[in-house]
């Protein structure tokens, strides 16, 4: 696993330029993915020296959503941290998916710096 | 001569989304960039402040040794006193409010550089007037330390070591709560370490046979509640402390 390095997986573009600029002043290698698909195929094809150490997932998008993605991620080998809109269940399904962490939008850049750091250090 | 149409930016309250997504990113990546920044220095203070605690630490030890050197030499007494009274404070939970216990428990005897050597040192039994002298230990040991930030709880426990659970100790004869909860932690440790021990005039006792003997002095010498934390926690204490 590659340490810092994370995979920012929303089908907003802006958003994942915002969140890339926020992980890459902290030291952190960023890749990004417009939707599940995309983000799954990145993952199986990564070598075990550079799959993401963490992935950044929206629960909203189109096609495959965040929770399927989640449910399909190998959680031995990367941490989940999900993006929810708040007062939905996409936590409680989230949780049932694995994911190791949640952010509700709007968040905070702090917030997500803290909530990616500590989960690499898990 | 150009007109509206023209101008070279978007109509007043129209965003230039792509204008803004770029300023977005750089005041992304200065949050970024501080927080980074923050935490190394976080990091850095953290460091220094450990190195200072040990070099505190040290000194502190160091001027225990200096009593110890002078009265009798007890062995590792006074560090294994600080190791299981940090881990009695450990267990009743009370550690964090008692910052600077540990320095107490080292230096609980530094009032004895005022005791005369020909009292601390005397083979026999003390007359009335010598022990009179010897009781005043755990007062000039308070007055060494009393005014040192960062040892108030220190200084207190230095200055209750000598008091029992049941208001029969020395120099005050405080009881129950009033002895502040650090040297009701200490008087256990202490008795136990020194029961534990070879002494010139006997073997040392078994960790049960002390656990024991505490236990009988629960609600008079010691606190009955301590107590109850130790005689569990005894076993497991570190034996050899370097």
């Amino acid at each position: 696993m590659a340490e810092r390095l994370v995979l920012v997986v929303d089908d907003d573009a802006a958003i994942r330029g915002v969140i890339r600029a926020v992980l890459e002043a902290d030291y952190f290698h960023v890749l990004e993915a417009p939707d599940g698909h995309t983000a799954l195929a990145m993952l199986g094809e990564s070598a075990n020296g550079d799959r993401p150490t963490v992935l950044v997932l929206d629960v909203m998008m189109p096609g495959i959503d965040g929770i399927e993605v989640c449910r399909q991620v190998d959680h031995d080998s990367t941490r989940v941290l999900m993006l929810t809109a708040r007062n939905d269940d996409a936590t409680r399904l989230s949780k049932e998916a694995g994911a190791d962490a949640f952010l509700a939008k709007p968040f905070s850049a702090v917030e997500l710096l803290d909530a990616v750091e500590s989960l690499l250090m898990r | 001569m150009s007109g509206p149409s023209d101008a070279p930016f978007p109509p007043d309250g129209i965003a230039d989304t792509e204008a803004l997504q770029r300023q977005l990113e750089i005041f992304a990546g200065d949050v970024g960039r501080l927080y980074r920044e923050q935490k190394e220095r976080a990091e850095q203070l953290e460091d220094a402040l450990s190195t200072i605690k040990e070099a505190y630490l040290q000194t502190v030890r160091s001027l225990a040794f200096v009593v110890e050197a002078k009265d009798a030499y007890t062995g590792q007494h006074l560090e294994r006193c600080r190791v299981y009274g940090l881990a009695l404070m450990d267990a009743i939970g009370v550690s964090d409010d008692f910052p600077d216990a540990e320095y107490g428990f080292l230096l609980h005897d530094a009032g004895k550089v005022g005791v005369p050597e020909g009292i601390l040192g005397k083979p026999g039994p003390l007359t009335a007037a010598e022990w009179r002298v010897m009781r005043t230990h755990p007062i000039i040991g308070y007055q060494i330390l009393q005014g040192i930030p960062f040892m108030t709880n220190a200084a207190e426990i230095v200055r209750c070591h000598h008091e029992m659970w049941d208001g029969s100790g020395y120099p005050e004869g405080l009881r129950h709560e009033e002895i502040p909860l650090p040297a009701r932690v200490f008087a256990v440790v202490d008795a136990f370490d020194a029961m534990t021990t070879d002494r010139p005039y006997r073997a040392a006792l078994s960790i049960e046979h002390a656990a024991g003997e505490i236990e009988l002095m629960a609600g008079s010498q010691f606190d009955p509640d301590v107590c109850e934390v130790f005689v569990p926690l005894c076993e497991r204490l570190p034996r050899y402390v370097a």
